[in-house]
């Protein structure tokens, strides 16, 4: 389980989280909503170690404190926004670094194996360079990445952006097959839709804090747009 | 494997690879076979020493992505450090030469904040640190002479009855060095570590992702290439035998470097090497009897056609002729 407790965070100056608490239940898909500015990819940053933070960040009753590639090896791996997937090296050498952390580097081939049965496109691209894959098989190489680093818990944020929806149903599909395989997933979507649809908890983000939480069977999607859209509405 | 999907070719791919080795091993062993005389072997023994500096440079530039103007600094320590320790404290010298790569690490660590730094920053923070150094060995006369240099600095010994004190004893030495160094290179080249060192190249943030702390391979990377670069200064001091600030910690062991890394190709392991004996031998031999005075001149018209007409350097040009040679036989 990782919680979260009074999270304040943000880039120098700049304070994008305020006081954020949450709990992310073991081998379950929390789905984080919210406008542009909410502060998603800041919070998902922050769990992954790239921003320093004040508040408590536990992982099973554990403080997790660290940088980056601290919590790699503890398995907190982000499969970031916008893909960034290495351009100059091969489809293969980009998974190969996702075995970097040391606990991943035995099983690499079993996990190769894995993710190329996940997504057989990768599979086929291998060789190729990963700047001249599409933003559907660079997302799965995203994906992919994350999964070579064994994650005990996955941070995964947008993977819809940019995305045709034919392909966004793809890795939706992905997606619950990982929940299937009980890792903990945290997805930050503005395609509430479908993000909703996978999720067991919703929290709704504004303005850098937590609007709305709760199982996604309750949510009723009116009201969450509302929720989404209501300084606009106040401002109009 | 699927043919049918165009695939890239690995960096330094083992069958090229190989035959490189073979063409350098035969190379290196032709002026002894044809039993050149001192002055020539004089000449490969300056080159190889250039070969390591530039083995080291490119090793920093291809898998660091850090362009250094300061290996003047890791030479000269490492000159000095040898000399010191084997004519002051009477280490003997295949003990001096390791150690002065130890301590040529030793100066690169106050290097690391500069890691924070990149591109021309980094270049420029290590142009000026450079300075630090030949300022210290000025100044500090009482240790190493001063402007007024320091001799007296002991021979390469004699080692399974080869001479490495002789001109040909020397040669192999350091044939034998740059091999090793190459070998190292290579390895760290190929091990996930490298992968991720050109990953760091590629983006330095998505590797912070994926678990790599590039603040600490960048780190080794610069701690190995000030290493290598401090043997070299330490065999070149013993080899012949009288160090001065204004020589061991010269602007030309940066800049020759620089010279023949590129032009060799410095994303590759071969080229430095070769690019430096090329390099070193057309200056001295053509260039000088051209041109008396400033004969490096040529070498800067050379380094410029040479980045028009093959940026990959002389390697990359290679390696493109050997594919288009066995593209065209399938």
């Amino acid at each position: 389980m990782l919680e979260i407790r009074h999270l304040r965070s943000g880039y120098g100056r700049v304070t994008v989280l305020w006081d954020v608490s949450l709990t992310f239940r073991e081998g379950t898909l929390t789905t984080i909503v919210g406008p542009n500015g909410a502060g998603k990819t800041t919070l998902l940053k922050t769990l992954a170690g790239l921003i320093p933070y004040e508040g408590d960040i536990r992982l099973g009753g554990e403080p997790l404190r660290g940088k980056a590639w601290d919590l790699a090896e503890r398995g907190i791996i982000l499969v970031p926004e916008g893909r960034m997937v290495f351009r100059d090296m091969s489809v293969e050498e980009n998974l190969s670094l996702g075995a970097y952390p040391r606990r991943c580097r035995a099983a690499f081939a079993s996990n190769l194996e894995r993710v190329y049965s996940l997504f057989p496109r990768l599979k086929e691209r291998h060789g190729q360079l990963a700047g001249s894959l599409s933003g559907g098989e660079a997302q799965m190489l995203a994906i992919g990445r994350g999964l070579m680093s064994m994650p005990r818990i996955l941070l995964i944020d947008e993977p819809s952006l940019g995305l045709a929806p034919v392909i966004v149903k793809e890795v939706f599909d992905i997606i619950r097959r990982l929940k299937e395989e009980a890792i903990t997933i945290v997805l930050v979507e503005q395609n509430t839709h479908i993000a909703v649809g996978v999720a067991d908890d919703v929290h709704l983000m504004r303005s850098g804090r937590v609007l709305l939480s709760e199982p996604a069977a309750n949510v009723d999607l009116d009201r969450l747009h509302d929720l989404y859209l209501a300084r606009e509405a106040q401002s109009a | 494997m699927s043919s049918h999907v165009p695939s890239v070719s690995r960096p330094s791919s083992w069958p090229s690879s190989i035959v490189f080795v073979g063409i350098a091993l035969v190379l290196a062993a032709l002026p002894l076979a044809a039993g050149a005389g001192n002055y020539f072997l004089g000449l490969l023994i300056s080159a190889l020493i250039l070969a390591g500096i530039s083995l080291a440079w490119a090793l920093l530039g291809n898998l660091g992505g850090m362009v250094s103007f300061g290996h003047a600094a890791f030479f000269g320590v490492g000159s000095y450090a040898s000399a010191l320790l084997s004519a002051k404290l009477g280490l003997p010298v295949l003990l001096s030469v390791p150690l002065a790569g130890v301590i040529a690490v030793g100066a690169s660590l106050l290097m690391i904040p500069a890691l924070r730094l990149s591109g021309p920053y980094f270049a420029l923070a290590i142009l000026a640190y450079s300075q630090i150094f030949r300022i210290l060995a000025t100044e500090l006369s009482w240790l190493t002479g001063g402007a007024a240099g320091f001799q007296a600095i002991p021979q390469l010994p004699t080692v399974l009855g080869l001479d490495l004190a002789s001109r040909s004893g020397s040669y192999v030495l350091l044939v034998v060095v740059v091999a090793l160094c190459a070998l190292v290179y290579a390895l760290v080249r190929r091990s996930l570590v490298g992968t991720a060192l050109r990953a760091i190249a590629d983006s330095e943030d998505a590797t912070r992702v994926v678990g790599v702390n590039s603040m600490l391979l960048k780190a080794w990377m610069l701690a190995l290439s000030a290493f290598i670069t401090g043997v070299f200064g330490a065999l070149n001091a013993h080899i012949i035998g009288f160090l001065e600030p204004d020589y061991a910690f010269s602007g030309v062991w940066s800049v020759l470097p620089i010279i023949a890394a590129i032009f060799g190709g410095y994303r590759t392991t071969f080229g430095p090497i070769g690019g430096a004996v090329i390099i070193y031998l057309f200056d001295q031999v053509v260039a000088k009897s051209i041109i008396a005075v400033g004969h490096q001149i040529l070498l800067g018209f050379l380094l410029a056609a040479m980045i028009l007409l093959a940026p990959n350097g002389l390697l990359g040009l290679a390696e493109r002729f050997l594919k288009g040679r066995r593209d065209a036989e399938a």
